[in-house]
């Protein structure tokens, strides 16, 4: 079975284009460190344009966490932004793909959404 | 809270506040301390010569980043007989410097033992007016040669405080001491350097980077008369009006605030000391009273705002996609979600003010391609107040937080729990609808029909908005009018139940353009009637309601911010004289405060106090109270984009004598703009 991570990257390579990125261009390298082994998930974005790669080349922005934050940013169990206070996920660089590319991963898998008081439905 | 005694210096996200010796005690009651990122960095900072206090002799806050204190040894209580001077001069930029010079005045030389205790809680901002008795994580201090580091740790969350000297100095855990001699007439001085670090794993600091402005004492100054000098000159007969001019334009720039996010770009921060920090609600409409004068920051807030627009469904956060936030904060608290500020999104009027801010921001400057560039962020957040924020289904912006345990109960400006009651002074059950966030929905979606046919090139979108638009002003007049007393309702509760109490938020209601004509003059006369208007101004609750008090937070006191949009509202209508009334109070007000509003202050009626009574925990300088006297400004002088040019219509009470306001920067370049008072308002 695939992992998370993995299927995220590779729907966004497949989408090819993001329309929440729209406004953003750079490169953008995710370093998803366990023990002495280190995954690579590079982004190359350009206007919305997303082509998704695993080479470990220079990139405007550096992001390193752990694979099992990244699991669970990718399925909505944790908070990018707060993962980025928290130390538990750090940038190097341009800060501002990181916050960008963040609106992308799924809210909690048990959210409700607006709780409405007739029949009708939200999403 | 803090006592009016206490000396508060900032630089956007960086502040600190002391009392009026410069020294640092930090308690519950006293929340003094340097604060940065929402994180307390110092909580002790007390200065001692041979082991004594010092006393103040008298202090200058320079500019806003820099303050200076005039100190001699020992309490007030004695006799001071003083053989030594101490001056502490401190500035904060990136990170705080405070110069100690001592002076021995004596015929004889002196031994001095002087000592700075130091230490820090490492309070986030949410927890600095409890008792810290269980923080999750340790502090630790680290004493080098050259330096003390103070610091807290908490799994990968780590603050440090760094401490150092141009002088040598003995460090130990609890401060540093140095023991100097002075010869008759001799002066020593040190340069104390803190540096507040928020570090992830590696070392690097959350914020590398990330400045708007140099934060040298040099560069702040720089800056400051950059930004006085780009900004329209404003000259008054008297001088009181040009004065409230000036410091609301030097407060305005202390509270401009470089997010995270956006790579250094400024918007107005809602106020010290507690809302240092990226607000939907209060940057747009601060942006909106200032636009005309400084019209920078609305393309920032719109930019930053857009680039944060909620795009999922998360309850701990209320967010919502289309959704523009409300509350952004960068302390532990938000780091380890114990509250939802990361960003936070429950607010309700922020989304539809976000449209209302673009499209003003262009009539002013003709910037289309900022319209273009934020154009799906646009219906985006019209599409939000469709959908997602209608939970009752009859097309009105309702709320009720998802988030029971930290989220907002009241999702308005009016955020407190009991802000929003029925005529017996119950308080309704949710889903709770607002007036006045109707009326910002009707403006929002009229003056996205402007965008969308002059600059979407979408005149069905234009055409269907204005329809909706129409549809829900009809709507409206229907189920808010209030028939016994002549006014709209605060509110409405799940089952179309009027909150039938008569408020300012009636005021906002002339400012969106909701308000059917043949209304409009009842309204303006209960803005300026007895229940409502003071003296000075508007009071958030009419007196005879049930829950009036006038010191209630949203339930009787007067916010010079909500005044100025009434005022504004209250001229879009023809209410000139009404809306001078208003703003000649409210300026009237400022020169008590030394041209500095506070967010607000009682309701109590003018001549029965003769002064405005500050809020006892009232936020100063606050954004939206500093932009009060520039919307004020533009609504007296009756600025207008109109036609690609400005249209000046003044309309200023006879005690204002001659105001002129000079270089005023827009699509047309820069012009002028002259006025007199000539309204007589005791006819």
């Amino acid at each position: 079975m695939v992992d998370a991570t993995t299927r995220f990257f590779e729907d966004l390579d497949r989408r090819g284009y993001e329309p929440l990125l729209a406004k953003s261009s750079g490169t953008l390298r995710f370093d998803l460190h366990e023990g002495a082994h280190t995954t690579h998930w590079l982004l190359r974005i350009d206007r919305g344009r997303v082509n998704v790669s695993q080479e470990d080349l220079e990139a405007d922005t550096v992001v390193g966490a752990s694979p099992a934050l990244f699991e669970d940013l990718t399925t909505g169990r944790e908070h990018g932004i707060a993962a980025l206070l928290r130390g538990d996920m750090t940038v190097t660089g341009d800060p501002r793909l990181v916050v960008q590319l963040e609106r992308i991963f799924p809210g909690p898998p048990d959210a409700r959404g607006p709780r409405r008081r007739f029949k009708g439905e939200v999403r | 809270m803090a006592r009016s005694s206490n000396v508060r210096i900032l630089d956007g996200n960086n502040f600190v506040v002391s009392e009026d010796t410069g020294d640092i005690e930090a308690t519950p009651s006293e929340p003094t301390g340097l604060f940065s990122l929402d994180t307390r960095f110092l909580s002790t900072w007390v200065l001692t010569v041979n082991g004594e206090r010092l006393n103040a002799l008298s202090y200058d806050d320079l500019q806003y980043y820099e303050a200076r204190f005039f100190l001699v040894p020992g309490m007030a209580t004695h006799y001071i007989d003083a053989k030594l001077s101490i001056i502490r001069e401190r500035t904060v930029g990136g990170s705080f410097r405070e110069t100690i010079s001592i002076l021995n005045h004596d015929e004889k030389p002196v031994d001095l033992e002087v000592r700075m205790e130091a230490g820090s809680d490492f309070a986030d901002l949410f927890q600095v007016k409890d008792e810290i008795l269980n923080k999750k994580g340790e502090i630790y201090s680290e004493v080098e040669s050259d330096r003390l580091r103070l610091g807290y740790r908490r799994g990968n969350f780590k603050r440090e405080t760094i401490i150092s000297s141009s002088a040598p100095a003995r460090y130990d855990g609890q401060g540093f001491a140095y023991t100097i001699h002075l010869e008759p007439n001799e002066h020593w001085d040190t340069q104390v350097t803190v540096q507040t670090l928020a570090l992830g794993p590696g070392g690097r600091d959350l914020r590398m980077g990330l400045r708007a402005h140099g934060t040298e004492r040099l560069a702040l100054q720089h800056d400051l008369e950059e930004w006085v000098r780009t900004a329209p000159k404003v000259n008054s007969e008297g001088d009181r009006l040009a004065a409230t001019y000036r410091r609301s334009l030097i407060d305005l720039a202390a509270l401009r605030f470089s997010p995270l996010s956006l790579g250094g770009a400024a918007l107005p921060a809602a106020g010290l000391p507690w809302f240092m920090t990226m607000f939907g609600r209060d940057s747009i409409l601060t942006c909106l009273q200032t636009l005309p004068f400084t019209p920078e920051l609305s393309k920032t807030t719109l930019r930053i705002l857009a680039a944060l627009q909620g795009t999922r469904f998360d309850d701990f956060r209320d967010e919502d996609p289309g959704r523009i936030l409300h509350e952004m904060r960068y302390g532990e608290t938000a780091a380890f979600e114990e509250q939802p500020h990361s960003p936070y999104y429950g607010s309700v009027d922020a989304t539809p003010l976000f449209v209302v801010l673009l499209d003003e921001y262009e009539r002013w400057t003709g910037d289309v391609a900022l319209v273009k560039e934020l154009e799906r962020e646009s219906r985006a957040a019209l599409k939000w107040a469709d959908d997602y924020a209608d939970l009752v289904g009859n097309g009105y912006i309702w709320y009720e937080r998802r988030n029971s345990d930290t989220g907002l109960e009241n999702q308005c400006w009016k955020d407190s729990w009991d802000s929003i009651s029925y005529r017996d002074g119950t308080l309704p059950p949710f889903p709770r609808a607002t007036c006045e966030v109707q009326g910002y929905a009707y403006d929002a979606k009229m003056r996205a029909a402007r965008l969308a046919r002059e600059c979407w090139d979408d005149p069905e979108y234009a055409d269907q908005l204005e329809r909706e638009a129409a549809e829900l002003k009809k709507r409206f007049n229907r189920d808010w009018w209030v028939e016994d007393g002549e006014y709209y309702a605060l509110a409405l509760d799940p089952d179309g139940r009027q909150c039938a109490t008569l408020s300012s938020n009636i005021g906002h209601l002339l400012w969106s353009g909701i308000v059917d004509h043949e209304r409009a003059e009842k309204i303006a006369h209960h803005l300026v009637g007895p229940r409502l208007f003071s003296g000075w101004g508007v009071r958030t609750l009419a007196e005879g309601e049930v829950r009036y008090n006038p010191i209630g937070y949203h339930n009787g006191t007067i916010w010079p911010f909500e005044n100025s949009f009434i005022a504004w509202g209250l001229r879009r209508y023809g209410f000139a004289d009404e809306a001078a009334t208003i703003a000649s109070g409210i300026l009237d007000a400022a020169t008590y405060f030394d041209g500095r509003l506070p967010e607000a202050f009682g309701g109590y009626p003018r001549e029965l106090t003769k002064f405005p009574v500050e809020y006892p925990t009232a936020c100063s300088p606050q954004a939206w109270s500093t932009g009060t006297p520039l919307l004020l400004l533009r609504t007296m002088l009756g600025l207008e984009p109109h036609e690609g040019h400005l249209a000046v219509e003044p309309r200023l009470p006879v005690g204002m004598g001659r105001i002129e306001v000079l270089d005023i920067p827009g699509r047309w370049g820069k012009v002028d703009a002259f006025a007199r008072g000539r309204l007589d308002l005791n006819h």
